[in-house]
């Protein structure tokens, strides 16, 4: 008797972890959606100083969300790209921007709960230079500048909701700002600090069969 | 008349007669203090939380500043931002008042008044009071209040007291008191130098420059007849600082050159007038002024950087107390203030910005019987520029026995927007070229940028501007105190504090530049809350053992409804996941500590011979945000507590030379980051001669 209650145990328990597995680790990946990191991505690094503010040289770097690539600047008016890193400037391609029919607007949550674009939302478009799908500027964004300690810090709970140059959904989680992944220590110097940052850390998810599903 | 309208408005209460006097409290207890009523009144009597340090622990514990004596006070914290600040209950050095001899002292930096400008050399007693009490004192005393006693008159005394410390510190004072008839003079004078200290070697800057103080104080009181008393107190303090500073940009070192320089004066002037037993009125002066110079030469720049703030607070009131019968009393008063402020940080100069205040106060107490005594009272702030208050407090003690009392008090605290959030006008070129402008220059300012084309946008909180008005408070303390027959002492205080329009700082513009123009709302609400213990117990041999801690709650009630609401998220420090933050994962307001107490030995026997170790625990405490939501929440955005052990002996040679010696943070307990201000281990030694 003890040993059947035994038995029945053993494999009541083990069902249920079954069942649990299958939930954490969907078997079934649907093959239209996309999911990269991208460490490091430079983005208009520091290269000196402009009358003692620190200045790079001024461009752009061009991503594609579509092929996961780096996109030449000279490609830039074109629909090859999807979104654009300058310091803590980010832009989508539409609007002033470029030519795609891109937008992007900023999602307060987190990167996992996100799992579709409700059909009410609105992408912005980029319209230099007043306003940005992304917006420009401390506590606007993405990010919160500490005028303290001098340091750039992604906001928790923010994910850049992205329309491609295609019209495709992405969804983009900035993780880090500087080089490595790693935030300087408060207490760094700002020689390190300015070496260190424009150097992207980020996550993001493309859905690439044109519906808002983020599964 | 004003007797009748006050007792109608706040004590329908019955006058009872005879109160037996008690006499078995310990003579902490039957110790006078007077900040909590602003009468005089006997320890064990007060129904609200008072504390006190007598001259005796002030000069054994080797204290040399007000902030090293505070800091071993359960309940206290001593803050280092913009000089030595006092935390109270929980709330911040710009929510405490700070009074020298019953009179306000100014000359704050960022809301802190710097105690480490104020020598103990001259000090009689220091009395604590914890909660609101602005029914008395007005703008400030949020959190409460600490008066600084000097006061000894109709003493004979000629003393003089020196010290050398670790860091090349000297102190020295001479203090100087005597009665020639019916005149008490006193004169007392501090003189403190440190040649400063590097917590990190190798550093072209020091963590504290080499700096001088002075101090001088003359009191003199006449009395002209048996009725009749006149005097006036004149204090000048002096400070001066080194300071170099190193901005390193890409390599290139920048090192300037400069110091800071700090002048204070207060007069003091009174008139009493004791028309008989029941009834006593004082008029007093007060003219008080600071003067703060920042000179720096910036090598290689734009020449001098030049700093001035200078400050005047003049102020005449009248009180006069009343003994309507043997159980009550009834204090009253009025009062008017003028206030000017003059800062190249404000427009310039030559502008002098002002506030007037016109002010009315009553206090009734009232032994209703021999177990329950009941104090009310309150004050009315007509403010020219700012709103005016009412502030209210009621309290309460009710006696169980001769052993047990419990007390209540609710009061009400204000402080009034200062001139910085009012006039401020000051754009930073090194960081990010923000611009902070008071909400009395904001408008125009932001018109003149608009015009000038300097503007890219005006936020949503442009439109909210609009006139600041005072942050308040209410605070409620309940209280048991009991006393053991064998000279056991125990003392329970919880403690909450709801504070709303709090002044903040929000974004109402964006430059063209990428820079940000802030200006101040009343916007924030938070609270604090918790409990404060206290046992002391007499051993028979000449040791005293004091024990006592606290437990601190604080919030910001904004962010307790935005994280209930499932708004604020956090991210892992080793993960990088962020998750939604729970309330418990929320550490409060910043550099508060949960956890904080004391323990302190103090002995001596009747030859003279003393020796103390007082231990002071601090917990964790939130010192900034790292992960970008602005609260604090991850461990690595605490500072580590930590634990010190301050010691002390000495001994009587004669009756004229008492010598002493001592070591302060004897475990060498450093943290550079967080409490720069602590230099390590210091040790002293300090002679004082009585003539």
């Amino acid at each position: 008797m003890k040993k059947s209650i035994f038995f029945a145990f053993v494999l009541v328990s083990s069902l249920f972890f079954i069942a649990c597995e299958k939930e954490n680790n969907p078997s079934v990946t649907n093959s239209t959606l996309t999911s990269n990191v991208v460490k490091d991505l430079v983005a208009d690094t520091i290269v000196g100083l402009s009358n003692g503010q620190p200045v790079g040289v001024g461009k752009y770097t061009f991503f594609s969300l579509e092929n996961n690539t780096v996109v030449p600047s000279s490609d830039s008016n074109s629909t090859k790209w999807d979104i654009a890193f300058r310091g803590t400037s980010i832009l989508t391609n539409a609007g002033s921007s470029g030519p795609g029919a891109g937008g992007a607007f900023v999602y307060t949550g987190t990167y996992d709960e996100l799992k579709t674009v409700s059909p009410d939302s609105v992408f912005r478009k980029d319209s230099a230079p007043a306003s940005f799908a992304i917006p420009f500027g401390s506590n606007r964004g993405w990010y919160v500048y500490d005028p303290v300690n001098n340091l750039i810090t992604p906001i928790p709970g923010r994910v850049l909701v992205i329309k491609t140059a295609k019209g495709n959904f992405a969804k983009v989680e900035i993780i880090n700002y500087y080089k490595g992944g790693t935030t300087p220590a408060p207490s760094a110097s700002d020689d390190i600090k300015l070496k260190t940052q424009r150097f992207y850390t980020f996550r993001y998810a493309h859905q690439s069969n044109g519906t808002a599903s983020f599964q | 008349m004003w007797r009748t309208i006050f007792l109608f408005l706040f004590f329908p209460f019955q006058l009872i007669s005879q109160v037996k006097s008690d006499s078995i409290f310990n003579n902490t207890l039957n110790e006078v203090v007077v900040t909590a009523t602003r009468t005089p009144r006997t320890m064990g009597n007060l129904s609200i939380p008072v504390s006190l340090i007598n001259a005796k622990t002030l000069y054994q514990s080797g204290s040399m500043r007000l902030n090293d004596i505070l800091s071993e006070q359960t309940g206290l914290v001593i803050t280092d931002n913009f000089g030595k600040g006092i935390q109270m209950q929980g709330l911040s050095s710009e929510y405490t008042l700070v009074l020298l001899d019953g009179e306000p002292l100014i000359g704050r930096t960022g809301g802190v008044l710097d105690l480490s400008r104020i020598t103990i050399r001259n000090i009689r007693k220091i009395e604590i009071i914890k909660g609101p009490s602005s029914s008395l004192y007005g703008s400030e005393a949020m959190g409460g209040v600490v008066n600084i006693i000097t006061n000894r008159a109709g003493q004979h005394t000629t003393d003089a007291s020196m010290r050398y410390g670790r860091f090349g510190t000297i102190d020295g004072a001479i203090n100087f008191a005597r009665r020639y008839r019916n005149t008490d003079i006193q004169l007392a004078t501090n003189y403190n130098r440190s040649e400063g200290y590097s917590l990190k070697p190798f550093a072209i800057q020091k963590t504290v420059e080499p700096f001088w103080k002075t101090a001088h104080q003359f009191n003199v009181n006449q009395r002209i007849s048996e009725r009749w008393k006149i005097g006036t107190g004149i204090r000048f303090n002096n400070s001066h600082i080194d300071n170099s500073i190193a901005v390193q940009n890409l390599g290139s070192t920048i090192v300037s050159k400069g110091f800071e320089k700090n002048q204070e004066y207060n007069i003091t002037p009174y008139l009493q007038y004791q028309v008989d037993q029941k009834i006593k009125s004082v008029l007093r002066g007060y003219i008080t002024g600071f003067h703060a110079l920042q000179k720096l030469d910036v090598k290689d720049a734009y020449g001098s950087y030049n700093d001035r703030f200078n400050q005047l607070f003049a102020r005449i009131e009248q009180q006069t107390d009343i003994h309507p019968t043997q159980l009550s009393t009834l204090t009253f008063g009025a009062g008017l203030i003028k206030e000017q402020v003059s800062s190249n940080r404000y427009d310039s100069l030559s502008t002098m910005r002002n506030n007037q205040i016109a002010y009315l106060f009553a206090q009734h107490e009232q032994v209703v019987n021999k177990r329950f005594t009941i104090i009310g009272g309150a004050r009315f702030d007509a403010n020219k520029a700012y709103a005016s208050v009412l502030s209210p407090k009621l309290s309460f003690q009710y006696r169980f026995n001769q052993q047990c009392t419990f007390n209540a008090s609710y009061g009400r605290g204000f402080k009034a927007p200062d001139f910085r959030q009012l006039y401020l006008n000051f754009t930073n070129l090194a960081a990010g070229a923000y611009s902070v402008f008071g909400t009395e220059v904001a408008t125009s300012e932001i018109k003149r940028m608009s015009d000038a084309q300097l503007l890219e946008q005006k936020t949503d909180m442009f439109s909210k501007l609009s006139i600041l008005k005072p942050e308040t408070s209410g605070g409620l303390n309940i209280g048991v105190q009991y006393i053991h027959p064998k000279k056991i002492h125990f003392n329970l205080n919880l403690f909450r504090n709801d504070l709303s329009n709090m002044i903040v700082t929000d974004v109402i513009a964006f430059k063209k530049n990428g820079g940000q123009i802030y200006s101040y709302f009343n916007l924030k609400r938070a609270l604090t809350q918790g409990a404060e213990i206290n046992i002391s117990k007499q051993f028979s041999k000449g040791l005293h053992i004091q024990a006592g801690y606290q437990y601190l709650y604080t919030a910001d009630k904004d962010v307790l409804d935005a994280i209930r609401q499932g708004k604020v998220f956090q991210r892992n420090q080793s993960t990088s996941l962020v998750t939604r933050m729970a309330l418990n994962d929320y550490g409060g307001l910043p550099f508060r500590s949960k956890h904080s107490g004391n323990i302190k030995f103090y002995y001596e026997n009747a030859k003279g011979f003393f020796a103390t170790a007082r231990m002071i625990y601090r917990g964790r405490w939130g010192t900034m945000d790292l992960d970008g939501n602005g609260l604090i929440n991850r461990e690595d955005e605490f500072a580590k507590g930590y634990l010190q052990l301050n010691c002390s002996a000495g001994f009587q040679i004669k009756q004229s030379i008492k010598l002493m010696a001592g070591i302060d943070n004897a475990f060498n307990y450093k943290d550079i980051l967080n409490l720069p201000g602590n230099p390590g281990r210091v040790g002293y030694v300090d002679i004082q001669f009585n003539f």
